[in-house]
Formats: C-alpha cells, structure tokens, sequence
C-alpha cells in the first residue's frame, strides 16, 4: 500500500532549479514537460542535464527519468545525502548555476557536504563565486546555517576555458530558524573584490546586516574605470530598490523562512523579482504556504518596501541521523 | 428545657497576668506575621552549605528544556481525558459520573467522545478505551490525560502494564491512577495493605509520587459525589507539558463520521465503491495545512477533499456573558457527544435519530434537548421557503440604508437566513451544519444582538463603512449595480489593504489601458498614469537627442510614480490568485510585445492566444542575474539623483528618513505602520494630496517620537521592575524568546480574515472542523463502530515517503521469546501501525553493520525495515501479534527511529571454502572455492587464510579446473589444510509494508498480520518439506593412513649416522631365549601349588561375603518399598483434602460474585 505522493506538475524549462529544488525538499515527485518543446534544439541543454546529475549524486535513491526527446522529465526525489562530490561543470554555464540550487539542499542533507564544482566560476548570467561567498552565504547564516559554511574558490575559471575550481562546504542543520527581518537599516558599510580580468563585485551592508550587491564583469577592450563606475552604479540602484536582503537572494531568503518552525517569520523585501513571484506560487504548490504581502510602511507613499510574512511549516531535517 | 446560661470568662483588665498577656501579645503578633526565619535557618556553616547546596539542585531539577506550546491561550482544542482499564473494572461507571458532574446530565449509552465545558478557560472531551490494543495504541497516542483503572480487588493485569508501555514510546501523557472496587476488600488491614503494595507499584512503573485515586463503592450506578468531585478537581489544575510528538503534528479525534458518497454510487457498486466520509472534530497539535494527507491509524493514508471551519458545538463561555468568577449553571449544561444518546439526539453513520419523550407538547417543556429543539423548530415553520427568499433582506452592508431585492432564483439564499447570518462566515455549509448553526443562534438570540457579533464582523463592518464614505465620488456611477454582490464577495476574499486608496486601485475592472482614477479624498481626482503611459514616456523621451536635459527630474518622477502605482498593488492576489505571468506582473516585457495591452491581472480576462515563439530568437536563460542596461544607470551621474537616496546611509541626513528609520537606527516599523496607516487614511480621506502630505510628514514627525518615547519607557520599565533582568540566564532567555515569538504570532494576522488565514497559516488547534476524506475504503464505513476511535492524524511531508526505516530496538524483557532477523514485526510508530519485517544488526567496529539472526538479551541493537519514514528521535513499540488470544505481554520490543534511507548497508559474513591441490613453496593451487574464472577476476587479491591461520592473498586464476586459482601464502601449506576467503554480503530488507487495517474489520480485534511459514503449516496442517540435502547422516570419519617414510639410499648414505634412519633386517633365527626350555625345581613347583590354593580360597571367600551383602540389600529394599507406598497413600489424601477445600472456596467466590458485582467479570 506504498502509494505515491502527488506530482508537481510543471511546464516549460524556465525555473527548472528551483523546481527540482522544492520537488526534492518537500519529497514530491515533479515532473516538467514541454521543455523548450517549441526551440529548433528542443530539450534539455547540457548544463540542465549536468545539473540533474550533480543532483542525482547529492541526493540518494532520486530517479530520473528524461523522455526520448528530452522535453519532459520526472524526478523522483531521494534524501540529501550529502558528503563528499566532486562535479565538473559544462563550460555553458558557471558554477554558480550549479550551486545555487545545491545552497538550498545542503543545509537538510544527512551529512555535511563538500562539494567540489569545476568550471567557470564568473559569468554574466549567473552569481558569481565572489558574491555566493560575501552575499549568499551571510544569506544563510541568517537562518542559523553557520558553524563550518564556506566557500573555497580555489582557481579561478572564464569563459571559454574554464578551469576554476570552488569547494563549497555546507554543515547541516536540524531545522532553520525563523526570520525576523524588517528593519533594513542605513548602509554603514560597502566593501568590494576586484579580481583582474574577472570582475567587479561590490558589496553594501547596513547597521543591521542587510545587504545589497552588485557586480560588473570585466569585458575586453572596456577600460576598468567603466567597469567600475557600471559596478557602483549598479550597486546604487540595487541599494535604492529597498529592502533588507538581497534581490537576487530573495527566494532563498523566502525558501529557508518557509521551511521555518511553526511560528511566523517576517522579512521586508523590495520589489519582488519575476523569479522571486514564480518561486513564491511554485512554493504553495509544494508546501501549501502562502506568504503575506504587505507594504513595510503604508505611510509612505514613495516606499515600494514590503513585508513577506509567512507561517513556517516546521520543515525538520528527516535525513539527519541520530547516533 | 431552658439551656442555662453560665457566667462567661472575663479577663483581667490590670495586674502582672494582663501586662504578661498584652506583652505577649503584641510580641507574638509581631512573631507570628510572615516567615519565621529563624525556624529553618542552619545551625551550622556546613549545614548551610549543604543545604543551600540541596536547594540549588532541586531548582535545577525542576528546569526543563523549554519547548514552544503550539496550542493557542485564546480557544484551545478541549483536553483528551482517555479513562483506560481492563474491562469490568468501571471505565463507564466512571465517565458517567464525570459527565454528571460536569454537565449534570446523565447519559445512558456512551459512545466515542464526550465534549464538556469544564471551565471558563477549559474543556475536557472524555473518551473511553476498549480493551483492544489497537484503541488502547491509538488512544495512547492522542490522550493528554489518561485516567488508568485499576481494579484494587484484583490488582494490576496485563493491559495496564502493556497500556503503559505503549504510552512511553509514544511520549508519556499525564497519568492519574484509579482504584476501584475498594469495597470488595471487606478487612480495613487488608485494605490498608492493598492499597500501599498498589501504590508502590504504580509509582515504580510511573514516578515516585504519581497520583492514585481511591474509589469506594458504586451508589446509584455512580461513584460517589464527592470522591468524583475531587477528581475532577485534580483534573483541573492539570498542567500538560507539550509532547514533542503532537507539538509537531496536527491531529484530530473525529467526534461524528458521516458518509457522504451518492446513494447511487453507492447502490450501483453493491456497496464496494470507495467512499467520501466527513468527520469532525477539534484540530489540534498543529496546524492542520491544506493539502497536508493524513494518516487514520486502523484505515490508512488518506487525501482531505477540503476542509471547513464550523461553528464551535461546545463553546467557551465568552468575556461578555461570562463576567462571573465561576462558569454559571446554564454553560454547565453544555455537552457535545454525537456518537451518544445525548439530547435526544443520536447520529447513527448514515441517518439521526431524534428520542422524543412519550407525550411531545410544544411549551410544555423546561429543558428541551438539542434533538427536541430540531423537532420544535421544524414545527415553527409556517411559510414556504420561497415567501420567506421573497421577504429576505439583503443588505450590502451593515450600515446600507437600503435593502437588496432579490428574485427568486437559484442563488438565493436560504429561507431562515436571519440578519446574523448575513454578515456572519457561513455560506457554503451542509445542512447539518446550518441546523447547528441555528440552534446555536438561537441560543445566542437570548443575549444581545450584539454578542452574536463577532470580531470579523466587526472588522468587516468598518472596511465597509470606509468603503461607503468613498463611494460617493464619481467612481460609484461607473460602476454597474450589477456587479456589485458578486464584485464585493470576491473582494472579500483576500484583501489586505489598509486605506481606501490602496482598495481604489485594483478594483477597478475595466480593461482600458490609458489611465486609472483614484480617490485621495471625496471630491479630488487623481489622474495617475498607468505603468504602460510611463514606459511610453520613456520610449518617446529617448529620441530626443538630448534626453540629458531633465533626465534626473523624469527618472526621479518615473521611478517615484512606478513606485506609487507598485505600491497600490495587492501583492498576494496578484501572485496567489491570478495566471498571469511574472514578467507580466511586474509590467516588463509588455513594451515589445503588445504596447497596448495592460497587465491583465484577473482570472476571467486572461485568454490570450498562445503565440509560438520564433525559433531563431535567443532564448531567456535561466539565470539569478538581470542583465544590466547601462543606459539606465546613466541617471546616477545626477547629482540629485544621488541625494535622493542619501538618507539611506548612516553618513546622510536623517531629516528625510523616509524608510522607516528613526534617529538611532532603531526599528519602529511595527507600531508606525499601524500608527501610519491610521494617519494615512485620516488623511487622505481629509483633504487633498498637497495637504495631506504636510500633515502625514507631521504625523510621522509625531509618531516617530512617540515611538522613541514608548521604547525608552519600555527600556526603563524593565530595568525599573526588574533590575537583575539584564544578566538572565540562558533558560530565562530562551523562554523569553519563546514569548517574543509566540506574540509575533498571533500578532501579526490578527486582522486577516479567516479564509486567507487559513490560506497563509493553516487551520489553527481549537477550531472545530470538518474534513472531508476521499477515497475511504468501503469498509470503514460498512464497520463503523464508535466505541473504537477514530484520530485523524496528519502527515508531515517526508512521513509520506517510504525507504529504509533504521532503528534503535531493545526486545522488551517481559516479552517471553527473543525476536529473529526476518520475522514480520507489528509496529506502532507515528501515527501508524503496521506489519514489516525488520533485520537486526549491531555495529561491528565501526567498521561495518552486522546483520544478527537474533536479538541480543539485555541489549539494544538496530533495526532496518522498510516503511514509511519517520523523523528520527520517534519512539516506538513493537508486537508479535495484537489479538487478545495471546499469551503473556504482548509488547515485544520498543526503541526509537535513529536514520532514513534510501539505502542499506547491512552485511552478513559469508566464507567460501577450498582445497589447494597443488603446493609449491609458498604459492599453492586452490580449487572448489570459485566455478569460474571471472568470480576469481572479481576476487584478486583478496585476502585467504588456512584453518591453522596461514595468511595468504588470491593471485591468478587458473585455466585448468574452472575457478581454480594460484595464491600465495606466508608459509607453505599443508595438502590437508582447509583454505577460506572471509567476505561480506549485503542484504537488504524486504520490501513489505502491511499496515494494520483493524478499523476496516467487522470485528475489530480479530486483525490477521502475515503469519510465520512455521504459524502457517500448523494451522493448516502441512508438513514441512525434507530437502533431501538437509537430512543429517552419520559422519563416517575414514581412519587416516600415513605412508611410512622412505629415505632414499643415496641420501641415506650421505646422512650423519645421528640422522640416519636405523633400520634392520627382521630376525631370522630363533633367539637364544627362544631355544631354550624351562623347567621347575621341585621347591618351586610346591610353592606355586601353594599360591594357587591361597587364591582360591580368597576367590570362594569374596564370593561368599557377596553373595549375604546381596541378601541383606534385598531386605532393605523390601523395607523401603513399603515404606514408600505409605507415604504416597498419605500424599494421595492430602491433596484430595486440598482440592476439597478449594472446590468449595471457589464456588463460595462464584456466588459472592453473582450477588455482588453482576457477572460482567466472569463473562470476559
């Protein structure tokens, strides 16, 4: 009497990560059709079929099942394994699209992961390993995933070459706490990594921890002061758009106060990001929890601040082994 | 008789005793106020140490790890008072004098629960437990307060120690013990006796100083008054500490159990199709999700259909009619048992029997009961259901003027429809439902209209009001009267705004792109562009060539007016509640694709054609990174631009701390935005936008201070009331902490109606429910029985899942027989309870997991099966069987879940043997270990040993004999060595997973498990089959035989004479000996014949002496024999006398309880 529980049902190869990553958080099977059904190349690229085995090999006991033409997958999903993996990248996409959906698992796995991702380690289309390890990871100290969180970029890699290489060392947690986030305070600080030939990455922090970042990829032939002055002013504009976390950070920020205890969890955001809304319907539709969205100050007419405020589902780390 | 009056005592006034007297007593009085200190101080430094050491101890005894208390202050979920005993010992006699005493009502046939108002703050539902294992399991799992009876008479049975083991595993509910049939024990010593070797065994088996209850008698088929009465009172003050188990999951009790499949259905599938059943009951635990599956131990997994909040049957008493310190007599009344006979009212599972009384006059009666009101209401009717829908009055609001007409049609609303129940929640309840509604009503209907109200109405009359003062703008024509039910019931549904500016902006229906009107106030129209004007104007500003011009001024105005426009949006409906798309949400992506087209942002008017993409356009990535447009950032070389948003750094001013940032960064948001808000809409409903902004920014100015003044008086207070707060320790921390967030809580949806609260956060503990479960198997249905409970558990998501369950598990040591690897098992674990079959292991070194035939003694060891997961740190217990037919405990084991899986990593030593044929030096052949040449590729050097423990490694497989194979030792072996390879084999657990279904049984208890093969074959009879290869044979052991040993000549010839083999020619010739013979001197021959007549006669005299000593043997065994047949004759009639006397005893006992206590006992 072994029944299944309900599929997610999904269309369409947008959003593919942070599918899979709810589809294996919550342990219901997803499965996605019509992927890129419509393209002169349909199918799963390269990098999305990288990306399921490097979540085939963190979890344990997940099937995947990918159709003849590669347009419809279904992943069962296994437990967070964890452990020790080594990965290497396609050069397609950097390895911060490989890590972002593996920053989500990591902190439920059964053991502390140690990831090892080969490939580019900057890029335009994804964060980079210097904002993953400035700006994501603080992201998730806020939720108490701290003791022995780190990223090691050991080599650096671009395009078209690649050759970085990054360690991504993750403790485990028996459950995230709960959020309370609202006051975004004034930006005290900001701090930067340059790295030559790399990129620009800028960091701005408040009195009461907020973040915001921005970074600007060196490009050949565009002189640094260009760079620079893109990465500062993109910094200003991510700094005007309010709120207390990162706008790129948002659903991660939003997934951990989800899978917080029973109690409410409250965090002001900005403008929610077209990601940020899919992520948030995506999310009912697993762990049936809607947030409530109300303006930070009503007040204020010019704020587009709001409040996400949520009821955590208690989401316990099962993997975990007691001993 | 005159009572005579003696001369009363008078005190002396003056002299030495008065003086002594009023020194005394002014001294006394000082004395006897307060604590005496001096009474209990040491006397001595090291008593004082040692006391003051005691008491730091027992202080810290009493701390426990502070857990969160799921269950709400306001509105908590009734109390679980489970009575749990053997049967005959009173459990109903018991509960009805408990009911009695709560509701004075007494009930004749209990049956499933029994809801009572106990307090002003309390409710306690009592239930009582059958003797099946299966209730008493389920029970123990849901009881916050187990009454356990014990029969004093006869003392502790098997259930009640199988009942309290069962609750250990599944975390230890209060436990009150009660004695009864007391009376039975005639002799006050006895008694005395009785009760102290009772109570020492229920202290050892609960805790030192557990609560034991003493019953006496029955009078009038109650126990007596007060005894109860003091039960009742200790049930009362009962504290319940939160278990970590039901503090993680929501769970029900179903109190009623309704079907609901089609008659039809029903009827065409002989009654074997699935059904639909709703039951009710008070959530608790958690909250209950939506989409949350739930577990009915006894059914099994099952889907919620849906669920509804239903009006409380067993209310509180509210502030408003209960301002009394005591619950007044009326409340006491209260009583909620559909499964009983209470109130003339039985719900029966598929129909309601309503008991009325012989002679049924309307008036006539005091009191009637809930099913007499039904009848009295039914006969109250006396216009048809259509006058009454043509009569009603629907009003919009609470405060409209004027009513709505409504023709008669299909969607109107029901005839009793009252004013309460217009604005009330209720609308798409079942009938049964709307009944209880009415009657509550109109129970309601004998306070004040107003006490019907709830808060949500309240709140719901307000937004209304402030809907209404809007409404007399210009926008109020546009809309079609229509439209306005229908518009106003969706817009109930989730709102969250908090002016009537922000309700301005989204309700507007019409499609047209250009522009939006939005009230300020009565009479100014704000005429706002919409997104799509802005990012025209933008388009069109950027072919001026010189767009530097005023960039500042429009990027500020844009930005501003984007924002403004954002800001209005109601966030959830557009993420939750429409299909639009993201992109199109936040108003991107529409400029290229259709410019006139705005963002569509309901349900109904979102069709849009499907348009295929080209092919040759580059796809949208799925990357976290938006791609920068530097043109955009080109407005920061503004200067003003720049100020703009210098209040958001702690080097810029704070005077324009527009976001929500007082002076020393403090946060104020909580008590602004409220305070905000209020000004806000006072504003904008005021004057107009130029005005209302001075006044809002003076508002703020105003509500910034007086937040900064709250929190230093904040601060203050507690330094003031408590000084010593600062330094707190981690326990006080962490319960403070628990407060803080327990406030958050139940702060922060506070204003939201139900529906999206329970959207947001579930279906809180307390509230009455119905649960609709689907695809229920008939059978439940068909064997409904309300005296087993029916709990209603629900399911965290990785407890859906299956895999491989690792555990802690210890064989139970009353449990009579060891448990075996590979044996199914029955386990309670979670919610459920099912048949699987379990390995055992032990962790061998570390190294490895070591699968063990069978359970050690004493000792825990692990456990693997396969089954649905639960979280680790669960308790369980384990059984063999659960039928009442078995002998001895029934509790085989307990543990608790350590690891899910996937995977197992079990092994089992398995050791492959050979014989080496041929022997070099250290290198040997091997064979009969493998059958081929790629088993021994598979083995390479892998490591053998010898019997006489020579180490060795496998090297090469042979070609000659199959699976032949070259090794190489440590030393030369012997020919008749024994060679073997130790190896591990994996095993894995099978996968089988029975739950046990009892609840889909007609009769419950007689649940059947998958039965050992050895069970099987002697219940049917069948003989175990003889592998011929198994058949033991006696071992013929040929004796060994040695060549003797040969040296060859010429190494003979070379060897030392020490090493040479000395070896002569066999004799040929008679030796001297043997040539000669021997012949006897005369004196010899005399002495031999000498010797030979000694012997003889010694040998006669031995065999004399034997012979009497035989004689005299058999006579004392004559003796003996006689002597035994006496004694056994004397045994014969001593036992004859013994069962005389018991025969009689007994049958005197057999009569004592036929007149006593009826013969409930005997029979079972």
């Amino acid at each position: 009497m072994a029944q299944t529980p309900a599929v997610l049902h999904f269309s369409g190869h947008h959003y593919l990560r942070h599918r899979l990553v709810l589809s294996i958080l919550s342990g219901k099977p997803v499965r996605i059709d019509k992927i890129r059904s419509d393209d002169q190349n349909p199918g799963l690229r390269d990098y999305e079929v990288s990306l399921l085995r490097l979540l085939e090999r963190v979890t344990n006991g997940t099937v995947i099942e990918i159709s003849v033409t590669g347009t419809a997958i279904l992943l069962k999903p296994g437990i967070i394994a964890g452990g020790s993996v080594t990965h290497e990248c396609p050069l397609s996409r950097s390895v911060g699209y490989f890590l972002e959906p593996v920053i989500m698992l990591a902190p439920f796995a059964k053991k502390p992961l140690s990831l090892t991702l080969k490939g580019i380690t900057t890029d335009e289309h994804d964060l980079s390993v210097d904002i993953i390890r400035t700006v994501t990871l603080p992201h998730l100290q806020l939720f108490g995933v701290s003791d022995g969180l780190e990223l090691r970029i050991k080599k650096r890699g671009s395009a078209p070459l690649g050759g970085g290489e990054v360690q991504f060392l993750c403790p485990i947690v028996k459950q995230v706490k709960t959020l309370d986030f609202v006051d975004p305070g004034r930006i005290k600080r900001i701090r930067g990594i340059s790295s030559p030939g790399y990129a620009l990455s800028l960091l701005a922090e408040s009195t009461t921890g907020a973040m915001h970042s921005a970074e600007a990829i060196s490009k050949p032939g565009v002189p640094p002061e260009e760079i620079a002055l893109l990465a500062a002013r993109s910094l200003l504009a991510e700094i005007r758009r309010g709120g207390a976390v990162d706008r790129h950070h948002q659903s991660l920020v939003l997934l951990m106060m989800v899978l917080g205890s029973e109690d409410v969890g409250r965090c002001r955001l900005g403008e929610p990001t077209a990601r940020t809304i899919q992520f948030l319907r995506d999310m009912k539709q697993a762990f049936g929890t809607a947030f409530k969205i109300a303006p930070a100050d009503p007040s204020d007419p010019e704020s587009t601040d709001l409040i996400f405020s949520c009821y955590g589902v208690g989401y316990i780390n099962a993997n975990r082994t007691l001993s | 008789m005159d009572s005579q009056t003696h001369k009363a005592h008078r005190p002396a006034q003056s002299g030495a005793k008065a003086e002594k007297k009023k020194e005394s007593k002014a001294k006394g009085k000082e004395k006897q106020h307060g604590f005496n200190e001096k009474a209990f101080a040491p006397k001595s430094g090291r008593r004082a140490d040692r006391q003051g050491r005691r008491t730091a101890e027992r202080d810290q005894t009493r701390l426990h790890v502070p857990l969160v208390d799921r269950t709400p202050d306001d509105q908590p979920p009734p109390v679980i008072v489970a009575i749990v005993g053997p049967p005959g010992v009173g459990k109903t006699t018991l509960m009805k004098s408990l009911i009695r005493r709560y509701t004075k009502q007494t009930l004749n046939h209990i049956q499933g629960p029994v809801t009572v108002v106990s307090g002003k703050k309390k409710r306690i539902t009592f239930i009582e437990c059958n003797n099946d294992l299966n209730s008493m399991i389920d029970i123990g799992k849901i009881a916050d307060l187990v009454l356990l009876m014990i029969d004093g008479s006869y003392g502790f049975e098997m259930e009640t120690f199988e009942f309290l083991n069962i609750l250990q595993s599944h975390g230890f509910p209060k436990v009150i013990g009660v004695l009864t049939h007391l009376d039975l024990i005639k002799k006050a010593a006895t008694l005395k006796a009785t009760k102290k070797a009772l109570k020492k065994r229920f202290w050892t088996e609960i805790y030192q100083g557990a609560k034991l209850f003493y019953l006496s008698g029955v009078l009038n088929g109650r126990y007596p008054d007060t005894e109860i009465l003091n039960l009742s009172r200790f049930i009362s003050v009962m504290k319940f500490r939160p278990l970590v188990f039901r503090n993680s999951h929501p769970y029900m009790l179903a109190d009623r159990f309704e079907d609901l499949t089609p008659r039809e259905q029903v009827r065409q599938s002989k009654g074997k199709c699935d059904r639909t059943v709703t039951v009710y009951g008070y959530l608790r635990g958690t909250n209950y999700r939506l989409g949350m599956r739930v577990h009915v131990p006894g059914v099994g997994d099952l889907d919620v259909n849906s669920v509804q909040i239903l009006g409380d049957p067993c209310p509180l008493p509210d502030a408003q009619s209960e301002k009394r310190r005591k619950l007044s007599e009326k409340k006491k009344l209260l009583i909620h048992a559909p499964m009983s006979d209470v109130g003339g009212v039985m719900y029966d599972k598929d129909a309601v029997y309503i008991n009325v009384p012989g002679n049924f006059t309307k008036g006539g009666m005091e009191n009637p009961g809930e099913g007499e009101k039904m009848v009295l209401d039914l006969q109250d009717v006396n216009s048809t259901l259509e006058d009454q829908v043509a009569k009603s009055q629907i009003r919009l609001f609470g405060s409209s003027s004027q009513p709505l007409s409504v023709e008669a049609g299909p969607s109107t609303l029901p005839s009793d429809q009252s004013e309460d129940d217009e604005d009330g929640s209720s609308e798409d309840e079942d009938e049964d439902e709307e009944d209880e509604e009415n009657l509550s009503g109109n129970e309601d209907a004998l306070g004040s209209d107003n006490e019907a109200m709830s808060d949500e109405d309240f709140g719901e009359d307000d937004e209304a009001d402030v809907d209404n003062h809007g409404r007399s703008a210009p926008r109020t024509v546009r809309r079609s009267i229509h439209g306005l039910p229908s518009q106003d019931r969706k817009r109930g549904d989730v709102e969250y705004a908090d002016s009537d500016s922000d309700l301005g902006g989204e309700d507007d229906d019409d499609p047209g792109p250009s522009r939006r009107f939005v009230h300020f106030g009565d009479d100014k129209v704000v005429d706002i562009p919409s997104d799509d004007d802005v990012d025209e104007d933008s388009s069109e500003n950027e072919n001026v060539p010189q767009w530097k011009a005023n960039l500042s001024e429009k990027a500020q105005a844009a930005f501003q007016d984007t924002a403004r426009s954002r800001k209005r949006r109601d966030w959830v409906k557009l993420i939750y509640n429409s299909s639009a798309a993201p992109e199109e949400i936040l108003g991107k992506g529409q400029t290229e694709e259709d410019p006139s087209q705005g963002p569509s942002m309901d349900d109904d008017d979102f069709f849009t054609i499907a348009s295929k993409a080209p092919a040759n356009v580059e796809e949208t990535l799925d990357q976290t990174k938006e791609p920068v447009n530097p043109d955009d950032l080109k407005e920061w070389e503004d200067e003003e631009v720049l100020d703009s948003i210098r209040n958001l750094f702690i080097t810029g001013s704070s005077s324009q701390a527009a976001e929500g940032v007082d002076e020393n960064g403090e946060p104020y948001e909580d008590m602004e935005g409220e305070a905000g808000s209020q000004a806000g809409s006072d504003a904008s409903e005021g004057e107009g936008e130029d005005v209302a902004d001075g006044k809002r920014s003076l508002n703020k100015d105003a509500a910034a201070l007086a937040a900064k003044k709250a929190e230093l008086k904040r601060k203050f207070d507690e330094q003031y009331d408590e000084p010593d707060a600062a330094k707190a320790d981690f326990y006080t921390e962490a319960k403070e902490a628990i407060a803080r967030q327990q406030q958050l809580n139940r702060a922060e949806f506070e204003n939201v109606d139900p529906e999206a609260r329970a959207l947001i956060e579930g279906y809180r503990p307390g509230t009455y429910v119905r649960m609709e479960l689907v695809n229920v198997p008939a059978e439940m249905v068909e064997n409904f029985d309300p005296s087993f409970p029916i709990v209603v558990g629900g399911l965290l998501p990785a407890e859906e899942r299956f895999g491989y369950v690792q555990v802690r598990i210890k064989r139970h040591r009353w449990f009579a027989k060891t448990l075996k690897t590979n044996d199914p098992l029955i386990f309670s674990l979670g919610w459920r309870r099912f048949q699987t079959v379990p390995i055992y292991s032990l962790d061998d070194h570390s190294i490895r997991m070591r699968m063990l035939k069978y359970t050690p003694e004493h000792m825990h060891c692990y456990a693997t099966f396969y089954g649905p997961a639960a979280l680790p740190n669960t308790g369980f217990c384990a059984f063999n069987a659960l039928g009442r037919d078995t002998p001895g405990f029934r509790v085989s084991a307990t543990g608790v879940v350590l690891d899910i899986d996937r995977s197992t990593r079990i092994v089992k030593k398995l050791k492959l043997t050979g014989v080496p044929f041929k022997i070099f030096k250290n290198t040997a052949f091997i064979k009969d270990m493998f059958t081929s040449a790629l088993e021994v590729a598979k083995f390479e050097g892998a490591n053998i040993r010898t019997v006489s423990g020579i180490r060795g490694q496998i090297k090469k497989a042979l070609p000659k004999p199959d699976g032949a194979f070259r090794a190489a030792f440590e030393d030369k072996i012997l020919m008749s060595d024994i060679v073997f390879l130790r190896a591990w084999y994996a095993i894995q657990p099978r996968k089988f997973y029975n739950p046990v279904t009892s609840l889909l049984l007609s009769d419950k208890e007689k649940w059947q498990g998958m039965r050992l093969t050895g069970q099987v074959r002697r219940e049917e009879g069948l003989k175990t089959p003889t592998n011929i290869n198994s058949i033991y044979k006696p071992i013929e052991r040929p004796a060994r035989r040695f060549n003797p040993l040969k040296v060859p000549k010429k190494l003979q010839a070379a060897l030392p004479y020490a090493s040479k083999p000395k070896i002569m020619k066999p004799q040929h010739r008679a030796t001297y000996m043997q040539k000669r013979a021997v012949v006897l001197e005369p004196e010899e021959k005399k002495a031999l014949a000498l010797l030979q007549q000694v012997r003889a006669l010694r040998k006669d005299q031995v065999a004399r002496r034997r012979e009497k000593q035989e004689e005299r043997k058999a006579a004392h065994r004559k003796k003996v024999e006689k002597e035994e047949v006496k004694k056994n004759e004397k045994e014969k009639e001593k036992r004859k006398e013994y069962m005389r006397l018991a025969g009689m005893k007994s049958k005197r006992e057999a009569e004592a309880a036929e007149g006593g206590r009826g013969s409930k006992r005997r029979k079972t």
